[in-house]
């Protein structure tokens, strides 16, 4: 395998090598303006026959080069404004300049647009960008995509949000940062992306399985974040917002600066940074004690790029401290039962920026470096990425042991992608790539705890072919990948002692899609796709009572007897692997635009935590769970509506069902998040002299109550049953949960804003409440609602100076 | 071109090689575990003199699945006082160490611990009642005889002081909880306060 890495090395150096001529050398060199002739960044533009889109930079200005002479059409589209055709024909290199007027259409905030660069004709995804984005700028990663249909988040508490595709997260979603696919300490349901936000210009979820370019673990989805790209101009660019939010006291600054170099055509640099600091957060009855939290973020970036050949240096720094509700903390399940029973929560507290113990403190670094060259229809890149994560859990703890983290990991992962990509008369599109991966888990030593999760070193590979053909009604997209992964496991058992383990897993995925283009207004995009995902080493070797869970976990390589760790050659392991079918119905007809879609996600050899027995330790009885393997389907279906009222007011709607069930016990599946449903209406009103766009939504959601929840067993009836000798799990291991799903809840938010182009600059204000009448609810998908209410009305005002 | 070329040439030699030279053998260091509680020893001596009652409860496999193992019932005679002493032992360690003896360690943090007992009616003279340990907010509580007490003057209870009642009682419950109060422990926490670092309960009789 290490010689594999040396080869598809030299391979590409091969490649790289061998380039340099080719007679397509044009460029179509624009800028981007609104009606009051301001820049419009994050505007796209696609010339729909060579499949090519480019996003305009903050100066609103693009780019395409290494263009043939020939007939171009361009699509300039940015949400909220009129799209633009522009036709050209292309005999030496232009300069254009293109107006878009404000469109009357409803502005919705999920983009409905054409193809997104990073996504295929035949995707089925949804995308948040431009004015959308902006509108949810200083939220977290997960909250921003809960905005996409068929996006749901599984929360620890007000500030832990994990994306959910489809009812499936963490191991089973792939993030791609950048370009770069995210690889954090994403195995406990509380460990959030380490992932800024404000980094992207574009957030594009795609929902389709085994998304075969980026690997395994696509088994649900992909969230591709993608910044803008760098300037090529020298001109000097940049953005800086300030947001204040009531609930926790919040405040959020985060600066963005970017330009060209001087007398060095084609270079670019950008450097951004973003700071939070929220106190404790309250429900609308209590305040949330030791909720609060910190961030601080930075990244720099310096790229070449020129006639379609160019490469990029990336650096990224995130550091987070996120405190853990206190009266979550519990050391046994008498605790739990007193914990579940106690309204406000134990040991609340009055409001404080402090964060004490429960809290997590994390750390990821990214370095990437990337390169491409176009050599006529050919367009090869490499991609290097280094990320450094660094996971610490503080628990209450005796004494001393408070200020030392109960949990610690330090993950290095080096990441090494190429690609090759052929352009084959328009219509045909190949692509070819390996990727290889390396990493590395080492405990924090000092601890003084038994490691939760095992030391170890981690190698992968896989190798994909895509092909895509595009006829006049069909766009067709089919591809492979073949990969391997390699684990070296060093941990300790329940007796401190020391084991090793190695596994090896392999295996294949497929896609096949198309879209039939039905006319000029409407498409059906129908795809299947298998995919599969090794089991990763929490779910394999897990050992101990995780976070503020009363609960003992127990990892699938583990006896089911003894707790001895079993040797790979003596269990008959599967992995996962998921067969996922999505469809899409687009269609935008004058003052309508829907998209429905249906899906069905069969995931075999599905690994979750099922409850296994009641075990009597010094610190009292305890549930536990050990993770086990069953089929899982998920079977649901997005809606989004907008209709266009008149030239100012318009409708939305959105609406996600879905139903989770494990198919081999037939039963529920925990935390899956709910149906829910969402109107919204918004006003955009006449501009008010030199102050622009202003606009007025209300959006009205309701989350009705999970009904497809497992059955309730209360804990005190688990103690009870324990006291008189009975395991209740022993002969029935039907999976469970401590309380009932908490009752439906509605929730109204508003929010406003306007502009005001000050010469070349533009400010931009913000103001939003979110739980507008302060309503008290828990969400079924947030671990927090077992001891907590959910955050009471938030108002903030944001302000966007861009220049 | 040629010079970025170059650097990426040189880049990917060196990504190669941190592929290939990344291979450890040594072993992580194990951590100690200076917090597991593995055997827990209630010790009653009577007041009047005579041979004192010990009974231990001990966990045979830490974070493992087996249930905690006591050696038999606490037996008591009737219309006696006892002095109960409570020892808390962590058996990866050995029995010089200083994390060997928890007890040790909880006296030294009293100030954010307390002992909690719970037993039904008929065993005891004093303390009355069936004990301080809460099942709920509004639950009452009895007081419990405590022998000694923190720098704050709040009583930690691994000394306690119980007297039987002069009849015959036999299968009773007898549990022992102890909490972890950091910041939370004043004369006005309960049981439900803080986490649980030791709950057992004990089969009791009078004779």
């Amino acid at each position: 395998m290490k010689n594999l890495f040396i080869l598809s090395v030299i391979l590409f150096l091969h490649t790289l090598v061998v380039v340099g001529q080719g007679n397509c050398k044009l460029s179509i060199t624009g800028k981007v303006l609104d009606d009051s002739k301001n820049a419009l960044p994050g505007a796209t533009v696609f010339i729909k026959e060579h499949n090519i889109g480019k996003v305009t930079d903050t100066d609103g200005v693009y780019v395409f080069s290494e263009l043939c002479e020939g007939d171009y059409i361009l699509e300039i589209k940015f949400l909220g404004y009129e799209t633009q055709v522009v036709n050209l024909n292309l005999r030496k290199s232009e300069r254009i300049e293109t107006i878009l007027n404000t469109e009357d259409r409803l502005l919705s905030e999920v983009v409905v647009s054409d193809h997104p660069e990073p996504v295929g004709k035949t995707s089925n995804y949804g995308t948040l960008s431009g004015k959308a984005l902006e509108e949810l700028r200083g939220k977290s990663l997960g909250e921003s995509l809960q905005n996409i249909t068929g996006v749901n988040t599984i929360q620890s508490g007000p500030a832990i949000f994990k994306p959910v595709i489809h009812g499936v997260h963490s191991q089973r979603i792939l993030i791609l940062n950048n370009g770069v696919r995210q690889e954090g300490q994403q195995w406990g349901a509380e460990h959030a992306p380490e992932i800024d936000p404000f980094i992207a210009s574009n957030l594009v979820v795609v929902k389709d399985a085994g998304a075969i370019k980026y690997g395994t673990e696509a088994l649900g989805g992909v969230v591709i974040l993608t910044p803008a790209e760098l300037a090529t101009n020298s001109q000097l660019g940049g953005q800086f917002h300030v947001i204040g939010s009531s609930n926790g006291r919040a405040g959020i600054v985060s600066g963005m600066l970017e330009g060209g170099i001087t007398k060095r055509k084609g270079w670019g640099w950008r450097i951004q940074g973003t700071g939070k600091k929220s106190g404790d957060l309250h429900a609308p009855d209590y305040n949330l004690s030791n909720t609060g939290f910190r961030e601080l973020n930075y990244s720099a970036s310096t790229g070449y790029h020129n006639n379609g050949n160019g490469f990029e240096i990336y650096y990224s720094h995130f550091n987070t401290t996120i405190g853990i509700l206190r009266g979550s903390v519990v050391g046994s399940s008498e605790d739990l039962a007193t914990a579940l029973e106690q309204e406000p929560p134990q040991n609340t507290q009055p409001f404080t920026y402090r964060i004490s113990q429960p809290r997590q403190e994390v750390n990821h670094d990214l370095v990437k470096l990337n390169g491409h060259i176009r050599k006529g229809d050919n367009l090869f890149t490499v991609q290097y990425g280094l990320q450094i994560n660094n996971r610490k859990e503080f628990d209450v703890r005796r004494g001393t042991l408070n200020e030392v983290p109960a949990l610690g990991y330090n993950l290095y992962t080096h990441t090494l992608d190429a690609e090759w990509e052929k352009t084959k008369d328009k219509s045909r599109k190949r692509s070819v790539g390996i990727n290889g991966m390396y990493q590395d888990n080492n405990k924090i030593d000092g601890t003084q705890n038994i490691p939760f999760i095992p030391n170890y070193i981690s190698y992968s590979t896989g190798l994909f072919w895509i092909e895509k053909l595009s006829t006049s009604t069909w766009d067709w997209e089919m591809g492979a990948r073949y990969d391997l992964k390699y684990y070296n496991v060093v941990g300790f058992d329940f007796r401190n002692e020391l084991y090793r383990s190695k596994l090896n897993f392999n295996n294949a995925s497929a896609t096949f899609a198309g879209t039939l283009k039905i006319n000029s207004q409407s498409s059906f995009t129908s795809s299947l796709g298998s995919s599969w995902r090794p089991p990763n080493v929490a779910e394999l070797y897990s050992l101990g009572t995780h976070q503020s869970a009363a609960a003992i976990e127990y990892g699938l390589m583990l006896d089911k007897v003894t707790n001895e760790v079993i040797e790979p050659a003596k269990l008959n392991l599967n992995v996962e692997q998921a067969l996922k079918w999505v469809s899409t119905y687009r269609i935008q007809k004058g003052k309508f635009n829907a998209e429905i879609s249906g899906y069905l996600n069969y995931i075999f050899n599905y690994i979750y935590l099922r409850p296994i027995g009641v075990t009597k330790n010094t610190r009292g009885i305890f549930p536990y769970f050990r993770y086990t393997q069953t089929d899982a389907s998920f079977l649901g279906a997005d809606f989004l509506l907008n209709y266009s009222i008149s030239s100012k007011l318009s409708l939305g709607s959105k609406i996600s069902l879905l139903k989770a069930s494990d198919e081999t016990n037939k039963d529920y599946l925990i935390f899956i998040p709910s149906n829910r449903y969402e109107v919204s209406t918004r006003y955009n009103a006449p501009n008010i002299q030199s102050w622009t766009n202003p606009y007025l939504e209300i959006k009205f959601k309701y989350v009705s109550k999970q009904y497809r929840a497992p059955r309730v067993v209360p804990i005190r009836d688990i103690i009870d049953a324990k006291e008189q000798g009975v395991d209740l799990f022993a002969n029935d291991n039907r999976n469970f949960d401590f309380v009932d799903a908490p009752n439906g809840y509605f929730l109204v938010s508003l929010s406003a804003g306007i502009s005001r182009p000050i010469q070349k600059s533009k400010l931009d204000l913000r103001i939003s409440a979110d739980n507008l009448t302060n309503t008290a609810y828990r969400e079924y998908s947030n671990r927090m609602r077992y001891y907590a209410d959910d955050i009471g009305r938030n108002i903030s005002i944001g302000l966007k100076y861009s220049f | 071109m040629k010079l970025y070329l170059k650097i990426l040439f040189l880049f990917f030699i060196a990504a190669a090689l941190m592929f290939l030279g990344a291979c450890k053998n040594e072993d992580p260091t194990p951590e100690n575990i200076p917090e597991l509680i593995t055997k827990v020893i209630l010790k009653f001596s009577p007041i009047g003199g005579g041979p004192s009652i010990t009974v231990t409860a001990t966990d045979p496999d830490g974070g493992g699945v087996q249930d905690i193992e006591v050696d038999g019932a606490i037996n008591l005679e009737r219309d006696s006082q006892y002095a109960m002493s409570l020892e808390l032992i962590n058996e990866l360690y050995l029995p010089g160490d200083p994390e060997y003896n928890i007890t040790e360690a909880v006296q030294q943090e009293g100030e954010e611990h307390q002992f909690f007992f719970s037993f039904e009616e008929g065993i005891f003279l004093s303390p009355t009642g069936t004990g301080n340990i809460k099942e709920s907010s509004s639950s009452q509580t009895g007081s419990i005889n405590y022998l000694d007490e923190d720098a704050s003057g709040l009583p930690i209870g691994i000394h306690t002081s119980w007297t039987t009642l002069n009849v015959v009682a036999s299968f009773k419950t007898f549990r022992v909880v102890l909490k972890h109060q950091p910041e939370i422990k004043s004369s006005m926490s309960t049981s439900l306060d803080g986490e649980s670092d030791l709950d057992i309960s004990f089969v009791l009789n009078v004779n």
